[in-house]
């Protein structure tokens, strides 16, 4: 193939049944249609699957992290890695598939993504199953799997530390699983940098599957790009544009646990498992609070200009002497107002235990509120929980059942499945206050006040995502922003035109703004026809009755509560302008045909 | 405005120092004593007033982003691309100034101390050139940067084993040494595009705090301080 502009126009393939590794060429056709990222793992994804039912924990699926074109160049904030599997977490209602799931594509920040491009690739594929713990080396053409057991049990805070050592090399990049995802916790994350996590969707999980306790690359090359001079130019503009931007400032101020009060406020906060909108301690664990008490710095990512990352220390109490970050909005209200906990100190504790064991912090909050609930209302006793009184807001039960999980013992093992699962098993009315869509525990937002989120929610691809965007046009951007390797908090800041410019000069490619947004559509509807292939139909589109029955008690939007026939109002007009089947949720043929898509049209 | 002991504009200042070393060293002077005697006497005649300047780490503001690695590259790696030379694209491996990131969080950007004494200089034993008085390794009087003359350097690595901070380091393929700060011609390009203002062009102190340090162990002293670990 000829030299891509912006790309190595290959990626890394890695099968850990026979050990090998080679490089694979991906088409023109696929950079052009697909981008990188998100969209080009996808693309991967539906190639390498070719039938539904696919078990996600087979060493079939492929566990992909797909920097993205802007990666390893030096516009600012592109930082990201886009992790790519098929989801060991989500299910649909019916399917004729026993292992039928969403995609699931989960982004980290840090540096691992540069320098998997520094390295010489586009993106790395995992496929397999090693025959003990490993992980893999990987340094530009350099590739050697290496023996892990010794490494196999330990939390990410002391491995991180344990790898750093062996490897004798501070410029590896890494990132890696903890206990959960050695147990396959079907919600395990993948942390780099200790604390920067793909948590979403299971990745963890697919990676715990290969035996793959970690990965760690080091590079020293770049690809070209097309239009040098221009790029230069472009690169100093969007500099420009962030450093003047109120967005980077208010990040760099409190990161995202600004909204933690701003949110809470306006009666969008998941506060007791979603029951409420509004926590009334939340001044104790706001941003406000966390600057006294626990936090001493701020840290960027990879040519970042904001530095969201803020680093705590405990003093004083039970839980003294802890360093770690957070709390961010989704890690402080999850593990924080979700479970009435108001102790900010012990919310840390938390997320570093999260952290450490590897688990998602959102997916863990939410199970975690829906057992406190359970409890609450009598569902289950304390022998369900192993004795563990699980009341809200404490902190110390709260921290043994997340130890539980991590090692799936006891009540841990039935929780490390989510709380469709547990639902599933406790009966009773417990479904109604189950909060997941698709098997995938909602994050922190609520929504009886806020009706565009319950969309958001609902018609996310991954299952349950705050961050998909309520409104087509939010949704298809956010899957284009997730294409190019740039953060999705710097993306405002970019305004319209600036990525798909730089895009253009990178590629040497035509990117207009609406080129640019439908590449995002496209990706969109890719994975939505994975989905669909896999089984999901219009009736997973759908919300636990909570939402619908329970109005909120408190707070400036007490009294609200989604109505039914409003939503599914506002869903039949959804799938209308998506140029969906409003009956069964696919996309028609003729927007399978106008996206470029009508190979999946098949299905 | 400048803050307190910056150099706002370098070059403003090289017009008085070249003329002081120019005065100084009358050609023999320098076979006789070396860089490193000529430096030192320059420095005695010149008062206390330090010679050279330096990029300072603000290690409380510091967020780690590494932007100082891609600008600094990009400046001292220019690329030629359709007959001109241009910027190039960052690629950090080939910065002069590396960060080093540590867990618990701490991150320490290493660049050359510009030392006075220049041990890498004085490590560096090819025999000065008979006209220009040079080793292989040099400092370059305009700019101050310590110089490879790739033509006569041996690649025998021990300027890097003399390296206090550990920044020098050999090219794996030439072996000449390389990251070396060239104070990007009186404009450091790191100290312009930090994000966070936490670095700076200063005149070099040897009795400033981590002066001189290695990055681990100036790790160790914010990991103590900030997490008292």
């Amino acid at each position: 193939m000829e030299k891509e502009y912006g790309y190595h126009g290959r990626i890394l393939e890695i099968d850990l049944t026979s050990g090998k590794a080679r490089p694979k060429q991906i088409s023109s056709s696929d950079f052009e249609n697909y981008v990188g990222g998100r969209g080009l793992g996808m693309k991967l994804l539906w190639d390498r699957l070719t039938s539904p039912g696919i078990d996600p924990l087979s060493s079939e699926n492929p566990l992909m992290f797909m920097p993205g074109p802007f990666s390893g160049f030096p516009p600012p904030a592109s930082s990201r890695t886009c992790v790519v599997t098929k989801s060991p977490h989500t299910s649909p209602l019916n399917s004729p598939y026993a292992h039928a799931s969403t995609v699931s594509y989960s982004n980290m920040g840090g540096f691992f993504g540069p320098e998997i491009r520094f390295a010489g690739h586009d993106g790395l594929l995992i496929t397999g199953k090693a025959k003990s713990p490993v992980y893999i080396l990987i340094e530009d053409d350099k590739v050697e799997i290496r023996d892990a057991r010794k490494f196999w049990g330990m939390g990410t805070d002391d491995f991180d530390r344990a790898l750093t050592k062996e490897l004798d090399d501070r410029r590896f990049q890494s990132c890696y699983i903890g206990p959960a995802g050695e147990n396959l916790v079907k919600y395990a994350s993948i942390l780099n940098t200790t604390a920067r996590a793909a948590g979403r969707g299971g990745t963890g999980c697919v990676m715990g599957s290969k035996n793959l306790k970690a990965i760690a690359i080091k590079g020293s090359c770049q690809p070209g790009v097309a239009h040098h001079e221009r790029f230069l130019a472009l690169v100093d503009e969007a500099r420009q544009e962030l450093s003047k931007s109120q967005l980077t400032n208010a990040f760099r101020e409190s990161g995202t646990a600004m909204a933690l009060v701003f949110s809470s406020n306006g009666g969008t906060m998941a506060v007791k498992n979603y029951r409420e909108g509004t926590f009334a301690e939340v001044e104790k664990i706001g941003a406000g609070a966390a600057k006294k008490t626990v936090w001493k710095r701020n840290f960027a990512c990879f040519t970042c200009p904001i530095a969201c990352k803020k680093s705590g220390r405990t003093t004083g109490g039970p839980y003294a002497g802890l360093v770690h970050d957070g709390p961010e909005y989704e890690t402080g209200t999850m593990l924080g107002a979700n479970l009435m906990i108001s102790d900010l100190k012990g919310i840390l504790k938390c997320i570093y235990l999260a952290d450490d064991m590897g688990i998602d912090a959102i997916s863990l909050g939410n199970v975690i509120g829906f057992l406190m609930e359970a409890y609450d209302r009598g569902d289950i006793d304390r022998g369900f929980l192993d004795g563990i009184d699980l009341k809200w807001g404490d902190v110390d039960a709260t921290l043994e059942m997340v130890q539980k999980i991590g090692k799936r013992q006891g009540i841990g093992d039935l929780a490390s499945q989510g709380v469709k699962a547990l639902s599933a098993e406790i009966g009773k009315d417990s479904a109604r206050y189950a909060i997941h869509v698709k098997g995938h525990e909602l994050a922190a937002w609520n929504i009886q006040a806020d009706p565009f989120r319950a969309v958001c929610y609902v018609t996310a691809n991954r299952g349950a995502c705050h961050l998909n965007g309520g409104r087509i046009s939010e949704q298809d951007n956010a899957a284009a922003v997730d294409c190019t390797g740039v953060c999705n908090f710097a993306a405002g800041a970019y305004g319209k035109t600036l990525i798909p410019d730089l895009l253009s000069a990178i590629t040497g490619g035509t990117w207009s703004e609406t080129a640019y947004h439908q590449a995002g559509e496209r990706a969109f509807n890719l994975e939505k026809m994975f989905n669909y292939r896999e089984g999901f139909r219009r009736e997973d589109d759908r919300l636990p009755n909570r939402f619908f029955e329970d109005p909120l008690t408190m707070g400036p939007k007490k009294g609200a509560v989604l109505e039914r026939k409003s939503f599914e109002a506002s869903m039949d007009q959804y799938y209308q302008e998506r140029g969906w089947d409003p009956k069964t949720s696919r996309p028609k043929n003729d927007k399978l045909k106008a996206l470029g898509l009508s190979f999946t049209a098949g299905v | 405005m400048p803050r307190k002991n910056e150099i706002a504009n370098p070059a403003r200042e090289q017009t008085r120092r070249e003329f002081i070393k120019d005065a100084a060293l009358g050609g023999s002077a320098l076979l006789l004593l070396g860089n490193l005697g000529v430096l030192r006497a320059v420095k005695s005649h010149a008062g206390p007033e330090p010679v050279y300047s330096m990029i300072v780490v603000d290690y409380n503001k510091c967020t780690g982003c590494r932007t100082c690695e891609v600008v600094c590259s990009a400046y001292n790696h220019r690329q030629e691309v359709g007959g001109k030379t241009l910027m190039g694209l960052g690629n950090p491996k080939l910065s002069n100034i590396q960060v080093h990131s540590f867990n618990p969080d701490v991150d320490v950007p290493a660049v050359c101390a510009m030392c006075p004494d220049n041990p890498c200089v004085a490590a560096c034993p090819v025999e000065p050139d008979p006209k220009t008085g040079r080793k292989a390794l040099f400092r370059d009087p305009s700019t101050h940067a310590v110089t490879c003359d790739k033509a006569r350097c041996i690649g025998c690595g021990q300027c890097e084993e003399a390296c206090r901070v550990g920044v020098i380091m050999s090219n794996p393929e030439t072996n000449n040494p390389e990251r070396m700060c060239t104070l990007c011609d009186g404009d450091p390009q790191c100290v312009k595009h930090c994000p966070y203002g936490s670095l700076s062009h200063v005149k070099v102190n040897e009795g400033r705090e981590f002066y001189g340090l290695k990055p681990e162990k100036i790790a160790a002293d914010l990991t103590t301080r900030w997490y008292q670990q």
